[in-house]
């Protein structure tokens, strides 16, 4: 699986990566390799043990788990990377196409799409950035990453960060509970002045509940035909309020928005329960969204004055439709995660330059030294620290321009470097 | 001076367009050369016009609404301050494109319907006619902003209620937001135009002695007024909703523009600034 050969290009990064993701692994192998923040910690800590790894960083969410490695030695860092964080758990990852390998700046610029929201099973959802920050945070209060990873992860933080800042591959909802939320955000002026009314409480009911909570609603309030689903939504949202259902008339009239998604085979609110809530409710506006199938409103109350009512096509529409907006979002956010790659690898090559140049000024330094002693016998001794001054300042003056040009990495790559070593012979030193 | 005058005058509307490009661009595609430049250059615009009003003050010695296209430039201006204290106040630029366009097209035909010559009139030196030339083009400028925020309110609740959601849909400001910036602007041009009809009337009185009331601009002006503040009232009393309110802000600005433009030019004797 992994490709032996070594990287002869000190301007690529030499990271190896070892991941599973949602695209190669069903959920029951995914969980087996989900690790907890005290099992990655501890993960970490014994790969960081190993004679073969220089650095190392995990990114363990429900959909992927990922080990990021700067090797020693490449072939035995795989091995025991892959044999500890994958294997161990899950032997049967063996098999074809269940997990994937990549080196240097592959590596890395999956990281980076990872961060963007690029490689998510929901394009551009926004909970994998804070993963990976927390992945990087991890990795550098145990020490398991160091210069590289350190900077690779923040870097891939930085990139994630600007592709959700200036594009909009992170915009629009793309699940009921936050289109709901949108659509009540293009409507009233702030969220958590509003007033929710609720009309069930299963699985979609906990999920509208928890997005609009999380969203900041100012109040929650419940109703359902069975009471013990009713007290189990109490139990997991005790903020919210519940009543019988048959007050659900009444409860609407003080609310700014109702969902329902009830099983009901008949519509819970009708048209003349919406004109009656609406009469008393003067100006302010209602957003009813129904999630029943069967409606649970009647749908021609969608005429009155200001009821915007939203059924499961309309909602599914208006998913459908920003899917598409952050799909044609993918390369703005390409062009940015690039310019993002090319910092990194900048500063890479600069770091893999750095020997060099200090190599350099130090052979020359020498050079200079030996020289200036042995010339000094010909000068008279009141000019020796001019002679010595003006030794100095030409040769740094000498070595300013080709300094600068080996970190400036705008031209670098290795060529430069190895002509630097053999031209000077510094290996000699 | 008069060289500069003329480079403005042409240089203005040219700008606006830009600017209205550019917050267009912004709204439509949010893209990073409007997001750096938009601003400044409306900035940069905004300072260009108030220079061009002192300086027409200065050059004609009169107020900069003795002809027609100087009150379109006027009004234009007071749109542009207006829309910028709204952008600084809600620090939102996403109705810029809609209400910035408003403020290009009076420039716009500020500078199609420029005189060479304005004629030098005493009444921009009476403190009270100034008072109510003034008061009218801050009514105007109003109900040109309240009409912007009325076609957006529109635009996006017809978007919402049609479950039909397109460009407007999660950009513009939430409905209520909208119908708060209208109001206020309506009611700042109802003031405003209030003003305007009080201190016009006094100094009409004192000039023509009641003959002024048969003037149509005059009674065309008190009807819109009229107008206005009877969508005021209704709102107030919550007959009407902002749907309706936005709807009346688009008739009162027609009204508002056949006030200011064809009333003046073929209907009154008083109002023509001949």
């Amino acid at each position: 699986m992994l490709d032996s050969r070594r990287d002869t290009d000190v301007s690529l990064p030499r990271v190896l990566l070892i991941g599973v993701d949602h695209r190669c692994a069903p959920i029951d192998l995914r969980e087996k390799i989900a690790y907890s923040e005290d099992e990655g910690n501890e993960l970490l800590r014994s790969l960081r043990a190993s004679h073969d790894i220089a650095e190392a960083a995990l990114v363990s969410t429900c959909n992927r788990t990922e080990i990021y490695l700067l090797p020693h030695r490449e072939a035995e860092a795989y091995r025991t990377g892959f044999e500890r964080v994958f294997l161990q758990r899950a032997p049967e990852i063996e098999g074809e196409g269940r997990f994937y390998v990549k080196r240097g700046h592959e590596a890395v610029q999956h990281l980076f799409e990872v961060a963007s929201g690029l490689q998510s099973m929901v394009l551009g959802e926004p909970e994998i950035l804070g993963q990976v920050r927390r992945a990087a945070q991890t990795a550098e209060e145990i020490e398991a990453s160091g210069t590289v990873l350190r900077r690779l992860m923040r870097g891939a933080v930085a990139a994630g960060g600007k592709a959700r800042n200036d594009t909009s591959i992170g915009s629009g909802a793309i699940s009921f509970g936050y289109a709901i939320v949108d659509l009540a955000r293009s409507i009233f002026r702030r969220l958590d002045t509003c007033s929710v009314l609720l009309l069930g409480a299963g699985e979609t009911a906990r999920l509208v509940a928890r997005n609009l909570l999380e969203r900041g609603a100012r109040e929650l309030v419940v109703a359902n035909r069975g009471s013990q689903r009713l007290e189990e939504f109490q139990q997991l949202f005790p903020q919210s309020r519940t009543i019988a259902f048959e007050d659900r008339h009444r409860a609407l009239a003080n609310s700014d928005l109702v969902v329902a998604c009830t099983a009901a085979d008949q519509p819970v609110l009708s048209r003349a329960d919406f004109k009656d809530a609406m009469s008393s409710r003067k100006a302010r506006p209602l957003l009813a969204a129904d999630l029943g199938v069967p409606r649970n409103f009647d749908p021609a109350a969608g005429d009155l004055e200001n009821l915007f009512l939203q059924d499961v096509d309309s909602l599914e529409q208006l998913i459908a439709q920003n899917l598409r907006k952050r799909r044609d979002e993918i390369p703005r956010v390409h062009e940015i995660l690039d310019r993002e790659l090319e910092i990194f690898t900048s500063w890479y090559r600069g770091l893999a330059a750095e020997p060099v140049v200090t190599q350099l000024q130090k052979h020359i330094e020498q050079l200079r030294q030996r020289e200036v002693a042995y010339s000094k016998r010909n000068f008279p001794a009141e000019t020796h620290a001019d002679l010595d001054r003006l030794t100095r300042a030409l040769v740094r003056k000498i070595l300013h321009h080709p300094s600068t040009h080996l970190r400036s990495n705008n031209s670098l790559d290795y060529r430069y470097l190895e002509a630097v070593r053999q031209l000077f012979r510094l290996d000699e030193d | 001076m008069d060289l500069v005058l003329r480079i403005a005058v042409v240089l203005l509307p040219l700008l606006y367009v830009l600017v209205a490009v550019g917050y267009g661009w912004l709204f439509f595609a949010d893209h990073k050369v409007p997001r750096k430049t938009a601003r400044p250059l409306f900035h940069a615009t905004l300072a260009l016009h108030l220079g061009y009003l002192i300086l027409l003050g200065i050059r004609w010695q009169q107020f900069p609404y003795a002809t027609v296209s100087q009150a379109l430039s006027a009004t234009a201006f007071a749109v542009a301050v207006v829309y910028a204290f709204v952008e600084w106040h809600g620090k939102s630029s996403s109705t810029g494109f809609l209400i910035l366009s408003i403020a290009g097209l009076f420039e716009v035909l500020s500078s199609l319907l420029r005189t060479p010559n304005p004629p030098y009139r005493e009444i921009f030196h009476n403190p009270l006619f100034s008072t109510h030339a003034g008061f009218g083009l801050l009514g105007y400028a109003a109900f040109a902003v309240a009409a912007g925020y009325g076609f957006l309110f529109l635009r996006l609740y017809h978007e919402i209620k049609r479950r039909r959601p397109s460009v407007f849909f999660g950009k513009l400001p939430p409905l209520e937001v909208l119908e708060r910036m209208m109001v206020g602007a309506l009611v700042t041009g109802f003031i405003a135009l209030a003003g305007a009809v009080v201190s016009g009337a006094v100094w009409a009185e004192q000039v023509f002695e009641g003959a002024w009331l048969s003037d149509p601009k005059i009674l065309f002006t008190i009807a819109t007024w009229g107008f206005y503040g009877l969508a005021l009232t209704l709102r107030r009393l919550r007959q009407w909703h902002g749907r309706q309110t936005a709807m009346a802000s688009l008739a009162g600005f027609g009204a508002v523009l056949f006030s200011l433009i064809a009333v003046n030019f073929f209907l009154t004797d008083l109002h023509g600034f001949h």
